[in-house]
């Protein structure tokens, strides 16, 4: 294996610390979604790179279970997606426990005057 | 340097960037799209980490069907409530940037020192499986895994996605009403249509029947198929129906029910369950798998409990 697996790993870990981010700090719901959605894709990173480590291609054990991974990925996904809209459709909101900013364009950094 | 260390730092630049404009990207609309591209990124970085069947999983799963849902969502949420479409919302929260930074460092370091640790050879789970898989023709190591070592995985990831569309059928609108069409008819669509669906069901068997023995297999193969109802989905060939028929019904716990008869059923000639007698089992499971997959994924996209054609 050639590809170089510290780099990828070191990848894995700042993609995993965006996440948490994203999820701590989105207001709207299909945001902090996104967010959720990276941390897991950073898991799946982390764990395909430990496969890859010592010759050859990748453990093919870690690899059926990271494809087990995307799948539980997606249902959940679409199920948060049904949550939403339904939470929209009852509340008429798109938001949990956040604060509504001003319109993007009126002035330049709206999340940093707050 | 060498070319592919370079390759490698570029790919890693652009997941990282990528993720950056998902998480802090101004407009959600830009961090949706951004998200698509991270797929599509994360599919590289896993065809050159040597696991081409997990980039087209995230390439035609992670990236396209998920990406689709979330644009179809972000647009009924748009549809739903058209004034409050731009409005943005923020946590605040003092705690986010410190938290963040502490668990990436913790990842760090516990990655970094796992990957610097070889595994023992001969100890590791997969060299075992492919040395056991020799009596059972399957070239595809990781198609022999998922149906032959952890066939209960296959199977349970079947179910979550079942599980999804049992979910998805109580939490969407009783009233039919709500439930537009999600495009109207373009007459040149017709001629795209004509030739992509039918590309794209030629790709999905060749990808079912390659399993074996290439990069491809069932869920691969569902997801191809899923997208060909997405575009139909999306032209309005095919429409969104409160009630689900028979037929659909039974296609959707295809899967579940020939992997789960025929795994059980080794347990009356006293093998253990789930042990997989013979290549024809594994093309009938992957066969059945694939109908279920596609038909479950197209419904999680339409977001509804059925399909119907629209009324000429």
């Amino acid at each position: 294996m050639t590809a170089s697996l510290t780099l990828y790993m070191l990848a894995a870990s700042v993609l995993a610390g965006l996440g948490i981010y994203g999820v701590l700090i989105a207001g709207h719901l299909l945001r902090k979604l996104l967010a959720l959605n990276l941390l897991g894709m950073a898991v799946l990173l982390m764990l395909i790179t430990l496969g890859a480590r010592g010759t050859g291609a990748p453990d093919p054990v870690t690899q059926a279970m990271v494809i087990t991974g995307i799948i539980i990925s997606i249902s959940a996904t679409s199920l948060a997606l049904a949550l939403l809209l339904a939470l929209q459709r009852v509340t008429d909101e798109t938001h949990l426990d956040a604060e509504p900013l001003p319109p993007v364009g009126e002035d330049g950094d709206a999340a940093g005057s707050r | 340097m060498t070319a592919g260390t370079l390759l490698d730092f570029l790919i890693i630049t652009g997941l990282v960037w990528l993720a950056w404009q998902v998480v802090a990207g101004r407009e959600l609309f830009r961090a949706i799209i951004m998200f698509i591209a991270l797929g599509l990124a994360m599919a590289v970085a896993w065809a050159r980490l040597g696991a081409p069947d997990l980039a087209l999983a995230e390439a035609a799963i992670g990236a396209g069907l998920t990406g689709a849902m979330l644009l179809a969502t972000y647009r009924r949420l748009l549809e739903h409530n058209p004034a409050k479409g731009g409005q943005r919302y923020a946590r605040s929260s003092r705690l986010a940037l410190p938290v963040a930074v502490m668990s990436s460092l913790l990842v760090m370091l516990l990655g970094l020192t796992l990957v610097n640790i070889m595994p023992v050879e001969g100890e590791v789970a997969g060299q075992q499986a492919i040395q056991l898989m020799q009596a059972v023709p399957m070239e595809n190591p990781v198609t022999g895994v998922l149906l032959l070592w952890r066939g209960y995985d296959t199977l349970l990831e079947m179910s979550a996605l079942v599980a999804a569309w049992l979910a998805l059928r109580i939490l969407q609108p009783q009233d039919a009403a709500t439930l537009p069409p999600l495009s109207s008819s373009i007459p040149l669509l017709q001629a795209l249509l004509a030739a992509a669906v039918p590309i794209a069901v030629l790709v999905g068997g060749y990808l079912l029947h390659a399993g074996g023995k290439a990069p491809g297999g069932a869920f691969q193969a569902g997801a191809v198929l899923a997208g060909a109802g997405v575009l139909l989905g999306l032209t309005g060939s095919l429409q969104r129906s409160t009630r689900a028929s028979r037929l659909l019904r039974a296609g959707v716990v295809l899967g579940l029910i020939v992997f789960s008869v025929l795994g059980l059923g080794q347990l009356a000639f006293g093998q253990p369950a789930f042990a997989i007698p013979g290549l024809w089992t594994i093309y009938l499971v992957e066969g059945a798998l694939t109908v279920s997959i596609a038909l479950t994924l197209l419904l999680l996209f339409l977001g509804s409990a059925g399909v119907r054609r629209p009324a000429p």
